[in-house]
């Protein structure tokens, strides 16, 4: 039973064809990529995954159920989340903040009992943290949980995005270029991280990647977008051998391994 | 019914001139959000500052007895000038001062600061007169060609400061039209509302255009200050503030950013107002009469920004990038 | 070591500016100097216990002994109380969800209307019977009430309101209060709800049911020594609650949910946060802060009228919350503390040494530009009337050069 299932998705502003049509499985257990010239339409498939845009075709079922007409937050429960491609941390917080609001969805206290400072606060509270300095410790961002997000450097502030995205408890992470601007060295390291992510943390991840180093040592099933369109689908061997997806590419250089 | 009927002519002539005055004002708070997505504030108070400028040049003729040997015309003509100067200037000066340190930045950073302005330059109003002339309720001297009445009908009379109010309006709403849409300084103001980037890498000095679209919007407002006090004799460092409101209210209306929409704006506005201050007493019985005039504006305003943000003609802001 | 010198350093200095302050009651420095013992006890690295025993003791024993010497200080200390309040309010909306509410004061309004009207004789104009003023007791019910219904209010306001984009919002409020105050104004007629202009007097004051414990103690303090102090307890209390609440919800999903969204409202809900419910929580907890020091401001008063709810109001308040750091609890209350007493002590200080300059008449000699007889100090001329331009200035000012506030928030440190 697939995890993640897109069908027909469409998405339209003015005079661009955003998407046309887009169809994807996600199953359980897997890393996959989603690939694609500038403009493709990957991020906007992210962002009507997340219910920042309504597709105007199209369905989306998530373990079995329509995310369709969702508001961000209530999908953020249902179990995706997301880091930016653009980072978009919550600067003039702490690090722990940060992580902290990502499990908004998973406290339950109520007014009252935030106002009373109940006992279930404090054992909600208190284990909310714990699972906090668990994931900044996860992230390598220990000894750093009490400075502000903007003091960060750039390489932690995605590690830190990734943090918080973990923090809802997701069954599903899409990551938005995570190694973009990050040296061979710590893109290794996050590649590491995200298998150990899958089956402990999480069930799948989408990403979208510029980097086909990652793309091609990380994923199970590589899906390319071009304008709007999905052209290819498969194993990545199978992707990279594709004509239509080397033509998409054409002059780019993009599978010199560096781009 | 009867009654209701008799005074409508003078009811549609009160509107049209509080109407254009409205334009006025709104083509400055319009402007200017075209350009740099901003609420002039203080422009409220630019548009005072016109009123306490013609008052002062008025009075200064009158002392140096001019103001009754002087042709009228020249005397308005002075007057306006002066304003519309010195408005002009001062919307500059503010923007150089009191926003332009803060562009790019958060948007309610900018409007906290013009908010500030806005207050500041009241009181710095107030200080001036109470230091100059030891009040700062100044009247309009009148002009006898100003006080005169053209009779149309038995039930509207018109007043030569109508006529003045519209004619003055008409032609500098012409004059505005012909620059934006047929000079290079309008075309560059109308590429920077558009794409400032962009407008900046094709050679458009965008510092410098944005200053021009304050300079402008200051002179407008100053015009309509002068009108103002013109109309209604007395000004105060205060006044500012509802017709600020109404006229920023206005552009709401007519579309923000959009330049004939804030004149629709202003003239929908200023006839609402006038039926409002005249009616609302006669279709309620004397229950709720004119003092309602600026609950049902602010009304018109929570209504606008709620269920048609973008106005009646259209919005004319660049999109987002969010 | 270190910690227990600034102890026996504080201690002193609350010692010595208390000293001075009883036996030198005219003075406004003097008790600057008090009011000022409490930002030293902020900011000195005293132990906590030690901080909060002082400030105790500075709040419920030295203020009170020095404001029956000099009533004036404790009408000071009330006012500078209710602006504290006010500007924790706001700063809920402004400082931490990070909406510009331009029209504050029409909460603070609206509730003040509430116990002014049923608490005076001013019902009776629409409610057949005769049944007002109310009994004194009802003013604890109106308090409670008051909250309820400021939180109401503010709901219903943010209801068709927060979706708009950040200036249109503040636009919007400052409408609503304007609206708010225009009806007030004008609802004397077809019914007399508010009186109109002339506003409503007398409000009842709340109820002294503590009196006959005093007199059980022999203690026979009369009305009006007593009404002050009880006000200044009342308002003590209302603000150190307001600061628990604040500080609760800061520290919860509720106040990381609302720092989010004034930070990036996007991210904030693909995090999961329900945007605009959580706003409304913003709006509402605001404007029931509000609310409830309505209710207080108009009993205090005994008498309001719409010309204490206007936009300069709402101005007033934005300013303490920039002057102090939006989002800092200690910011607020000190942008408060400093704005009233510069609007209560020093324009009105500089105002009256102004006059005595003038009425003196005399002559002031500038090398190279002659002499000027200060009797010719235009009487326009008076700082006290000049709130709009402090107000203005400290906008500008604070936004050009420290955004961020004089006591912006500080991060958790290590446990």
């Amino acid at each position: 039973m697939a995890l993640l299932e897109l069908r027909g998705i469409s998405k339209r502003f003015g005079g661009l064809q955003a998407l046309a049509g887009v169809s994807l499985e996600l199953e359980d257990g897997m890393i996959a990529s989603l690939i694609g010239p500038n403009g493709a339409g990957k991020t906007t498939l992210f962002n009507t995954l997340t219910g920042l845009y309504r597709p105007d075709e199209g369905e989306i079922h998530f373990q079995q159920r329509s995310l369709l007409g969702m508001n961000p937050d209530k999908i953020t429960a249902a179990g995706i989340s997301r880091t930016f491609q653009n980072i978009r941390l919550f600067s003039h917080m702490t690090v722990l903040e940060n992580v902290l609001v990502g499990m908004h969805s998973r406290l339950k206290t109520s007014l009252p009992g935030i106002l009373l400072r109940s006992t279930g606060f404090h054992i909600q509270e208190n284990e909310a943290r714990r699972r906090a300095m668990e994931l900044i410790d996860l992230t390598s961002l220990s000894g750093r949980e009490h400075e502000w997000a903007h003091q960060l450097s750039y390489g932690e502030q995605r590690r830190l995005e990734i943090a918080r995205a973990l923090a809802a408890a997701p069954q599903l992470l899409l990551l938005d270029e995570p190694t973009a601007g990050m040296n061979t060295t710590e893109a290794q390291a996050l590649m590491t991280l995200f298998r150990k992510l899958i089956g402990n943390y999480v069930k799948a991840i989408l990403l979208i990647e510029h980097n086909m180093r990652v793309v091609m040592g990380i994923s199970d099933r590589v899906h390319v977008l071009d304008y709007g369109e999905k052209i290819a689908e498969g194993h990545p061997d199978e992707v990279r051998h594709d004509p239509r997806v080397i033509e998409a590419y054409l002059g780019q250089g993009i599978w010199s391994g560096n781009a | 019914m009867e009654l209701a009927l008799e005074i409508l002519p003078q009811v549609l002539l009160d509107g049209i001139v509080l109407g254009f005055m409205y334009a006025l004002i709104a083509l400055g708070y319009t402007m200017v959000y075209g350009v740099l997505e901003f609420i002039n504030f203080a422009h409220s108070e630019i548009f005072v500052l016109g009123a306490f400028v013609g008052v002062e040049v008025l009075l200064l003729l009158q002392s140096a007895g001019y103001l009754a040997i002087l042709h009228p015309l020249i005397i308005l003509l002075l007057v306006i000038v002066a304003s519309m100067v010195i408005s002009g200037f001062a919307a500059m000066a503010l923007e150089r001062v009191a926003y332009r340190p803060l562009l790019g930045g958060p948007r309610l950073v900018a409007l906290i600061s013009a908010i500030g302005a806005s207050f500041f330059l009241q009181d710095g109003l107030r200080l001036f007169e109470s230091l100059w002339r030891n009040t700062f309720y100044l009247n309009y001297p009148s002009l006898e060609f100003l006080d005169q009445t053209v009779p149309l009908a038995a039930n509207l009379v018109i007043p030569v400061k109508s006529i003045l109010v519209i004619v003055t309006a008409l032609m500098t709403l012409a004059g505005l039209y012909v620059f934006v849409n047929r000079t290079k300084l309008g075309m560059a103001i109308r590429a920077v509302a558009q794409d400032p980037d962009t407008a900046s890498l094709m050679g458009v000095p965008v510092n410098q255009v944005i200053a021009l679209t304050f300079f402008v919007g200051g002179a407008l407002g100053g015009l309509a200050g002068v009108l103002f006090g013109i109309h209604y004799s007395l000004v105060n460092p205060y006044t500012g503030f509802i017709p600020g409101m109404k006229a920023f209210t206005a552009a709401v209306l007519g579309g923000i950013g959009n330049i004939p929409g804030a004149m629709v704006g202003g003239m929908m506005l200023g006839l609402l107002e006038a039926f409002a201050a005249s009616y609302l007493s006669l279709m309620t019985d004397g229950a709720f009469g004119a003092e309602y005039k600026d609950v049902v504006a602010f009304l018109v305003l929570i209504l606008i920004l709620i269920f048609r943000t973008k106005g009646l003609l259209g919005e004319k802001v660049r999109e987002s990038k969010a | 070591m270190n910690s227990k010198l600034a102890t026996l350093g504080l201690c002193a200095y609350i010692a010595v500016s208390c000293l001075v302050a009883f036996f030198f009651p005219q003075s406004v420095l003097a008790f600057l100097s008090v009011e000022a013992s409490l930002l030293l006890l902020y900011y000195v690295a005293a132990p906590r216990r030690v901080k909060i025993f002082l400030g105790a003791l500075v709040l419920v024993v030295l203020l009170p002994v020095l404001g029956s010497v000099n009533g004036y200080y404790l009408e000071v200390a009330i006012q500078i109380g209710i602006y504290v309040a006010l500007a924790l309010g706001l700063n809920i909306v402004v400082g931490f969800v990070g909406l510009l509410n331009l029209g504050f004061v029409a909460f603070y309004a609206i509730d003040a209307y509430l116990w002014a009207i049923f608490g005076s004789p001013q019902a009776n104009a629409f409610i057949p019977g005769g049944l007002f003023p109310l009994s004194p007791n009802w003013f604890f019910v109106f308090l409670l009430l008051s909250i309820v219904i400021g939180a109401l209010t503010g709901a219903l306001l943010g209801l068709p309101v927060l979706r708009l984009r950040g200036d249109y919002l503040a636009i919007v409020t400052l409408g609503f209060a304007e609206v708010v105050r225009a009806l007030v104004n004008n609802l004397d007629k077809p019914v007399n709800l508010t009186n109109g202009p002339r506003g409503i007097s007398p409000i009842s004051k709340p109820p002294l049911f503590f009196q006959p414990l005093l007199e059980f103690f022999g203690l026979h303090v009369t009305e009006a020594k007593l009404y002050p102090l009880y006000f200044y307890f009342l308002i003590l209390v209302l603000v150190c609650t307001i600061i628990l609440v604040t500080r609760r919800l800061e520290n919860s999903r509720i106040g990381r949910a609302w720092k989010a969204i004034r930070e990036d409202e996007i991210a904030a809900a693909a995090m999961g946060v329900p945007v605009v419910r959580m706003k409304l929580l913003g709006f509402a907890v605001g404007a029931s802060f509000a609310s409830a020091v309505g209710v207080l401001f108009a009993a205090k008063q005994v008498f309001i009228n719409p010309e204490s709810f206007t936009f300069m109001e709402s101005i007033g308040v934005l300013a303490m919350v920039i002057l102090g750091g939006m989002g800092s609890i200690p910011g607020a209350i000190l942008g408060a503390t400093g704005v009233t007493i510069l609007n209560l002590q020093l324009l009105k200080g500089m105002s009256l040494w102004l006059n005595g300059l003038r009425q003196s008449g005399a002559e002031l000699t500038i090398p190279l530009l002659g002499s000027y007889s200060l009797s010719q100090l235009p009487a326009q001329f008076e700082p006290a009337k000049y709130e709009r331009m402090v107000f203005g200035l400290i906008l500008i000012l604070m936004m050009i050069f420290r955004p961020q506030g004089v006591l912006p928030p500080t991060r958790e440190r290590k446990q």
